[in-house]
């Protein structure tokens, strides 16, 4: 089971295993569709308790929520522009709170006390299939914005301010999803590696610090990519002339 | 393997092993969390709440002075309705009375007019015939004085001055 040769008489290792479920020719890593599926539920059921009863006193969880929509507006806002902004704000939203939820669950919830057969349950987003889900949708959005808002004329876009920059712009199609999702990956596993290996190393108080530091660069990640995926529809959407 | 599998080891189950599951990490983490949060987040949502009850006060007090402001504005312009239309009748009484009048004096004037036209034309035309008379008294004279140094003599002389005198005794 570890990947160390001996064995720590207080914790282990799991790196690369996965509870694979079998679909189709597809193998699925069960494990992140539990948690995918807990941090869903969890985020919708927050949703539908703030929104149950709606007062014009925010109270609780609705000044939560509403809090929550002040803070995406203005993050879609000030990225997509006036114009367009409000088309994007439920992806943009989404995308931040699954994101935001995911890392603080994989970092919050005691996942280990729940054993699998094979595997651990942790972040969705210490996947790289989900991250380069997220990210490939994000490029789906920005072409569709661009396409949807400008027609053909989306293309203008490549030889914007001088047509040497065409190829620059394609290769950035591949770029923006590959950096994305790579980003949001290798920091939310760093940080589980670095809490597990400190965890495997020195059981108690050390890795508690690194804990809290794992907290910030989370939701500085969620907070990246929504702003990025926004930066990328605002971009797409934004008339030059 | 000191693991602790309460449960089937292969299958799911839990695994309440207290340095392995770092539990007593996250415990304090969360503990941590639980203590600073509520001060941070729910600083934030009670400013935020208060901001919007403050706005909303102010919404509902710019409402009720509005309204006020509306009602007094609309009792403005009744009155100010009502003003415009005694004005318009005067007007409309003034301009009838100011027309008639100008008729009036129109009438009058025209007739005056026409009067002291004709007037004019009379005395016009008895001047010209005095003068008429004036000058044909006055050619007949001169013919007389150039005619009557030839034809009078004493008989002639007595003659028209006995026949003036009978004339005179008619006349």
């Amino acid at each position: 089971m570890g990947f160390m040769p001996f064995v720590f008489p207080f914790a282990e290792l799991e790196v690369g295993q996965h509870l694979y479920w079998q679909l189709g020719n597809l193998r699925l890593h069960g494990q992140v569709f539990l948690t995918s599926w807990i941090v869903i539920g969890a985020l919708l059921a927050l949703v539908v308790v703030g929104t149950r009863k709606m007062e014009r006193d925010p109270r609780g969880v609705q000044n939560l929520l509403e809090f929550l929509w002040d803070y995406i507006r203005d993050l879609a806002r000030t990225q997509i522009g006036e114009k367009a902004y409000r088309d994007w704000m439920p992806f943009i939203g989404t995308l931040f709170l699954f994101i935001f939820v995911s890392n603080w669950g994989g970092a919050l919830v005691p996942w280990r006390l729940i054993h699998l057969p094979s595997g651990e349950l942790g972040a969705p987003t210490a996947d790289i299939n989900t991250t380069v889900a997220l990210a490939l949708l994000v490029s789906l959005s920005y072409f569709y914005a661009g396409l949807s808002r400008k027609g053909l004329r989306y293309f203008e876009y490549y030889v914007h301010p001088t047509p040497i920059m065409l190829p620059f712009k394609i290769v950035e199609d591949f770029t923006k999803p590959l950096s994305l999702s790579f980003r949001l990956f290798g920091n939310i596993l760093a940080d589980e590696l670095v809490v597990a290996v400190l965890v495997f190393l020195v059981p108690l108080v050390l890795p508690v610090p690194v804990m809290f530091l794992g907290l910030f660069t989370s939701a500085i990640q969620a907070l990246i990519f929504a702003t990025l995926a926004a930066y990328y529809i605002g971009e797409a959407v934004e008339e030059h002339h | 393997m000191n693991s602790l599998f309460l449960f089937a080891a292969d299958g799911f189950g839990l695994n309440l092993d207290l340095f392995e599951t770092n539990v007593l990490n996250l415990a304090v983490v969360i503990f941590g969390l639980y203590k600073f949060l509520p001060n941070f987040l729910g600083g934030m949502l009670q400013r935020r709440r208060e901001a919007i009850l403050v706005d909303l006060n102010e919404a509902e007090e710019r409402l009720s002075q509005a309204s006020t402001a509306l009602a007094e504005a609309k009792k403005g312009l009744e009155q100010a309705a009502k003003k415009a239309d005694q004005i318009r009748s005067d007007c409309k009484a003034r301009a009838e009375a100011i027309r008639l009048e100008s008729e009036k004096r129109t009438v009058e004037e025209m007739a005056r007019i026409k009067q002291g036209a004709a007037s004019d034309l009379n005395a016009e035309a008895s001047r010209v015939s005095n003068q008429l008379r004036l000058e044909a008294a006055r050619l007949a004279i001169e013919k007389a004085l150039a005619v009557m140094p030839a034809k009078l003599d004493k008989k002639a002389q007595a003659k028209l001055v006995s026949q003036s005198i009978k004339t005179m005794g008619e006349a």
